[in-house]
């Protein structure tokens, strides 16, 4: 069983045909392709999207539905093509596949996630993208969490 | 910002080597084809949002911060 150094979970042994592979990367991180999905039920509904080529880059991301319960893709045709389905139609989140909002977590606490660029994982093969929509349906700094009070000291 | 009106066929040229032309305009989207050299990057400015937005989201996290915000996030 393979293994893999973690950001925030050490090392973690994951199995065989369980990675997610981003064949041209993320924006901004192209020369990556290589992620695991980790979850720890004290910490849902966020998913850790942890590189195995660099052990320090770990997303944390929601799932759409948690932040948008009436969320839908509208992935461009590119993007449909990366992910091996056919342009005709848009694949139904939940049951073919898993699609996540990276989160940013701003020095005061604010978090966004970004609607505006889902990362859609096909649920069968892994293969997966981050479809940045071209409406103007959705944000990429959509509010989750407002700036954490520091707690008072006594 | 300059603004110049275009009709489908008619291009734009920027510097050296740059052309953007109008393929194909229809009631709400514009068809652009846009020569460039190589080492020209030309991105969707919603892709240039996005790859902004990953480096923000792979900002180290001091980690009191991180718990207490996986915290509030929890449900």
């Amino acid at each position: 069983m393979p293994a893999c150094e973690t950001k925030y979970f050490g090392r973690v042994r994951y199995e065989d045909g369980v990675t997610v592979q981003f064949a041209g990367g993320l924006p901004g991180f192209e020369t990556l392709h290589c992620f695991l999905l980790l979850e720890d039920a004290a910490r849902k509904p966020v998913v850790f999207l942890q590189s195995l080529e660099d052990p320090h880059l770990c997303f944390l991301t929601v799932p759409v539905w948690s932040v948008d319960p009436g969320y839908h893709l509208k992935i461009p045709d590119d993007d449909l093509r990366a992910l091996g389905l056919a342009p005709d139609r848009q694949p139904a989140i939940g049951t073919e596949v898993i699609c996540l909002a990276i989160v940013s977590v701003a020095a005061d606490g604010t978090s966004t996630a970004n609607l505006l660029a889902p990362v859609v994982i096909r649920r069968n093969s892994g293969m997966a993208v981050q479809a940045v929509r071209d409406d103007a349906q959705y944000g990429s700094r959509h509010l989750l969490l407002g700036p954490v009070e520091e707690a008072p000291c006594w | 910002m300059l603004v110049i009106s275009r009709r489908a066929g008619e291009s734009i040229v920027i510097a050296d080597g740059i052309e953007i032309e109008v393929l194909e305009t229809g009631h709400n989207r514009v068809k652009l084809g846009i020569r460039a050299p190589r080492e020209i990057a030309v991105l969707r400015k919603e892709v240039e949002l996005t790859r902004h937005e990953n480096q923000a989201a792979n900002r180290a996290i001091p980690s009191d911060l991180l718990s207490s915000v996986l915290g509030k996030l929890h449900r």
